[in-house]
């Protein structure tokens, strides 16, 4: 077939046409799809690119910083280097893993338990998998070059809560953890957060936590940092200045110490409620908590028989035993049922509703007014002026005193003082109440449970006359702009006749001064008055008392409550020696205290806590009982 | 006499744009390189620059001698590339999981890209100088046999994308040089057909892989459908003005991957935006447009078949990799033609370019 060279050209420049038109059209569709990709779409690839490379690393905020009342440190930060797990940039999370633990020497199986734990977090948030690294580890992390061996590892930098003084004022103080899943929908902070615990750390958490910071950075496909975005800088918390005296707080818990007990002693101003010092013993290092706990250690913690955990002083609750005389004293006072003169004749016990109740001396206190009731901790006086009262006067009493209820410290979880009445018999048993048990409840036993820092309050208010104030460790506030004091508590209770005041004051400076049983708290001219007790550990045993528990186990607690100088009161507590078998035992931890208070005003050395008599290592260790002349309850 | 005819029909528009998309790419190409390169590595847009000066010899070589006489050696040509290319085949540098390249002093020559010029040449000659209304079976076998082996050698390198283009070159030289269109409709009845039996036999799983991860990328977000999904990502973001030059995070931080070469325009899209991207693609529109009205007043059945051939390859990869810059197509390593980073892809680029100039050129001779 010969072809004409027109009808030849004509076709393909009509095929080359329909090619142009065909090519036109597939640019055009091209055009089209960039359209609806790039400004259509754009949104929401815009976000997809940033997702990509903008990463949020949260910078926490230190806590603020503790001092004591006379500016002294208490708890401060340091830094700490976690090192944490970026699921999204790992391309292998197992193999991550198991290059992480092999480099920083840890448990490969701890690291997937707490990844495990974080499963369902977003995989954009690291998850911490070692909290405190030691400069080893981050070295060893650092050096695996984070984008090529261990892509998606990061290493942080994080203040972390550091208490110089391991283990002093440890439950006052607190802890800090991470937040629980709980705290998180109450709090309103997110996942990962450190709060306060316990203790300062828990009820000023809010103050303390300042706000964290953040820094956005860019990183690249495999993870890596290339700059910083912005950042805004974390907010140190409120800085607090406690009540606590630091000397008074280390003296109290040096006295203890050097006599073996454990136990709890509150020890305030009673002008204010301002808490000099406040121990629990014993105590745990909080440090062992700032940077996550040990499950070990934890463990231990928890299950320990003597519960290290327990704030014994705001939590623990015991019968506050002859302590409870100066409450029912004051009732019958100030009630009018007696007048301080009232005297009562006691040969060794009483009779009551059919039943003998003992006096704590055999032979008797013989004729006895109310100042030598107290001094000489009569129980037949008391049995006898209780059952006058009854027991919802002195119930009332308790309560204008602060003994009853809470105190309203300013630390979490504080413990109920009961001081029974009609009311709360009914309420909690639906029985009536047996005229009976008024007579131990007159002396401190039976239904009475109080915690410390109550039976301090209540002391307080009986050495300010009758008004008191709420246990405070709040004294004063920096948010960076200078300190500012805070309002002092609002003051409670009632004025006390003079009378009342005069009559009480007398007797509980004649427990120390003359021939009572807190002789061993006295201090030549600062006059102080006191009052002992017991707080019986078999009868709150009750009847599993003998099993596995060894003769110190069994010991009653002791109590000594104070204050000085009688005339102008300015310190007033408590100390509970747990197992000290009687309140003259916990006489000289009050004393080391007061006369470390009374040396630093007088501007003295401070005292050191005199080593104890044989006697007294004998029965806070396992000897057998020291021969107590008088042991009144 | 040839300065004069030289500067009065050579298509200075078509240049004009040529080399606006080799500056645009040379730009792009900077915009990916880090700011502070490792000490010791070739900076790649100066690598580029190069190829492009190698480049406009080439298209000088190929401006200089007439078409019909490079016509009538191409066989020669040929026959040069083949071996080429099976040399590569034992010997070339292997890189990328391809053994593409045969190493020179200055860069790595690939005579994949060449081939490309070489069998329009060659395929131009047996349909351009047929007497033949239409191209006999005979001739169609011929062609593509002809086809077939460089397919075959180029695809066993392995590199499936430039072999494949190839079938353009064929195609468009058979349908402008005048193949009936009934043999053009059974052979894409055939290809249809073949498409399961090809499926089922012909490709291997992590190839039947590719193909399902296009279709669905997030079957498979950090692994196959990682680069096409990137793509997409960085085109989106641009939006209609781009972020600007070197600003754009994808590219910069290389979440896309060999953003300088086979993704050279989604970087342009990103950073430039629609607007960039229309003014890209107008550019790349008007030099296909300019090359078939060339080869429409080409002089001779040669010429305008040569100039097809020359354009199909060209065509065939811009819209495919425009495509595929978008998320659109399956990710295949193509590139994109004047623009993406790569010697040989320029030269051979500016090669052909130099062919369709010298069409136009002599249009008006004898």
């Amino acid at each position: 077939m010969i072809t004409s060279p027109t009808d030849d050209r004509r076709r393909s420049a009509l095929r080359l046409m329909v090619m142009s038109v065909g090519i036109m059209l597939a640019f055009v569709a091209l055009s089209i799809s960039f359209w609806y990709i790039q400004v259509v779409q754009n949104a929401t690839y815009r976000e997809m690119a940033e997702n990509n490379h903008q990463r949020r690393l949260a910078l926490r905020a230190p806590r603020g910083i503790l001092f004591d009342r006379e500016g002294r440190l208490l708890v401060e930060n340091r830094d700490a280097f976690t090192i944490s797990i970026l699921r999204e940039q790992t391309g292998d999370l197992d193999q991550t893993i198991r290059m992480l633990a092999a480099a920083a020497a840890v448990d490969e199986a701890r690291i997937r338990d707490t990844v495990a734990r974080h499963r369902s977090e977003a995989r954009y948030r690291p998850i911490v998998v070692i909290d405190d690294a030691t400069l080893d580890q981050v070295a060893a992390v650092l050096a695996r070059r984070l984008d090529f061996e261990l892509p998606g590892v990061v290493v942080q930098r994080v203040p972390t809560r550091r208490y110089p003084a391991a283990g002093l004022a440890a439950h006052l103080l607190g802890y800090v953890g991470e937040i629980s899943e709980v705290q998180m929908s109450a709090e309103g902070l997110r996942t990962g957060s450190l709060v306060g615990q316990s203790g300062v750390e828990k009820a000023y958490n809010r103050m303390l936590m300042g706000t964290d910071g953040e820094r956005r950075v860019m990183v690249n496909s495999v993870g890596r940092e290339i700059t910083t975005l912005d950042e805004t800088p974390p907010s140190e918390g409120q800085r607090i200045k406690l009540t606590i005296d630091l000397d008074l707080q280390q003296a109290a818990e040096d006295a203890f110490r050097a006599l073996g007990y454990s136990g709890a002693a509150a020890f305030l101003d009673p002008r204010t409620g301002e808490v000099l010092a406040l121990v629990s013993l014993p105590a745990y290092d909080p440090n062992a908590f700032a940077a996550g706990i040990d499950r070990a250690t934890w463990g231990r913690l928890n299950t320990d028989p003597l519960r290290p955990l327990q704030n014994r002083a705001t939590q623990g609750r015991y019968s506050p035993g002859s302590t409870f005389k100066a409450v029912v004293a004051t009732a019958a006072l100030e009630e009018g049922v007696i007048t301080p003169d009232f005297k009562v004749f006691c040969p060794g016990g009483a009779t009551f509703y059919d039943r003998f109740f003992q006096c704590n001396v055999k032979g008797g206190h013989g004729v006895v007014d109310l100042r030598h009731a107290i001094e000489r901790s009569c129980n037949v006086y008391f049995y006898t002026v209780g059952n006058m009262l009854g027991v919802d006067r002195i119930h009332k009493w308790a309560q204008i005193l602060g003994l009853a209820g809470r105190t309203g410290i300013d630390l979490p979880n504080e413990s109920e003082s009961i001081v029974p009445s009609t009311a709360w018999k009914k309420a909690k048993t639906g029985e009536k109440w047996y005229a009976g048990e008024t007579i131990s409840v007159a002396i401190g036993q039976g239904q009475v449970s109080v915690t410390p820092i109550a039976l301090a309050e209540m002391y307080a208010a009986v050495a300010n006359g009758g008004v008191h104030y709420a246990p405070r460790l709040l004294k004063g506030i920096n948010d960076g702009s200078g300190w500012r004091d805070v309002p002092g508590s609002e003051a409670a209770g009632t004025a006390l006749k003079p009378g009342t005041i005069a009559a009480l004051h007398d007797g509980l400076w004649l427990v120390v001064n003359g021939a009572g049983t807190g002789g061993r708290a006295r201090i030549e001219g600062h006059d102080v008055a006191g009052k002992t007790g017991t707080a019986q550990v078999i009868s709150l045993q009750g009847g599993k008392q003998a099993a596995g528990k060894t003769d110190m186990d069994l010991r009653d607690h002791g109590w000594f409550a104070f204050f000085a100088p009688r005339d102008h009161p300015e310190i007033a507590g408590v100390v509970l020696a747990e197992h000290g078998e009687h309140g003259s035992n916990a006489a000289p931890i009050a004393r080391h205290v007061l006369d470390t208070y009374f040396a630093k005003k007088a501007g003295r050395p401070l005292p050191v806590f005199p080593t104890p008599a044989p006697a007294v290592v004998a029965t806070a260790q396992a000897g057998p009982a020291p021969a107590v002349a008088a042991q009144p309850r | 006499m040839f300065e004069r005819r030289f500067f009065l029909h050579v298509d200075w528009l078509l240049i004009g744009a040529v080399y606006l998309l080799c500056l645009i790419g040379v730009v792009m190409i900077f915009s990916t390189s880090p700011e502070t390169p490792r000490p010791g590595a070739p900076r790649l847009y100066m690598t580029q620059i190069y190829a492009i000066v190698l480049g406009t010899l080439a298209l000088f070589v190929c401006l200089r001698v007439d078409y019909r006489s490079l016509a009538d050696r191409s066989h020669v040509i040929y026959i040069v590339l083949l071996l080429a290319l099976v040399y590569v085949l034992f010997f070339g540098l292997v890189r990328g999981g391809g053994r593409r390249w045969i190493p020179l002093p200055w860069f790595n020559l690939q005579p994949s890209e060449f081939m490309k010029i070489g069998l329009a040449l060659v395929l131009a000659r047996l349909f351009g100088e047929s007497r033949r209304r239409t191209p006999t079976g005979h001739e169609l076998a011929i062609g593509g046999v002809l086809t077939a082996i460089p397919l075959v050698l180029i695809a066993r390198q392995p590199d499936l994308g430039t072999a494949m283009t190839l079938v353009p070159i064929l195609l468009g030289i058979a349908i402008v040089g005048g193949m009936r269109l009934k043999v053009a409709g059974i052979l894409l009845a055939l290809a249809i057909v073949a498409t399961p039996v090809v499926w089922s036999y012909g490709l291997k799983d992590y190839q039947k892989g590719r193909v399902l991860t296009f279709l669905d990328p997030w079957r498979d977000p950090r692994g196959a459908g990682y680069q096409q999904i990137q793509a997409q990502i960085t085109v989106g973001a641009g939006g209609l003005w781009g972020k600007g030059f070197r600003k754009g995070t994808q590219g910069q931080l290389s979440f896309l991957p060999v953003a300088h070469n086979d993704f050279i325009f989604s970087v342009l899209a990103e950073e430039h935006g629609f607007v960039g991207v229309l003014t890209v693609l107008g550019l790349y529109l008007f030099v296909v447009l300019r090359s078939l009205d060339t080869a429409r007043l080409a002089k001779d059945r040669l010429g305008t078949v040569l100039v097809v051939g020359v354009m199909a390859s060209f065509v065939f990869q811009v819209v495919y990799n425009v495509s595929m810059s978008a998320g659109l197509a399956p990710v295949k390593g193509l590139t994109l033609p004047l623009m993406s980073y790569g010697g040989s892809s320029v030269i051979a680029t500016l090669a052909g370019i130099g062919l369709i100039l010298n069409v136009r050129m002599r249009r008006f001779t004898n």
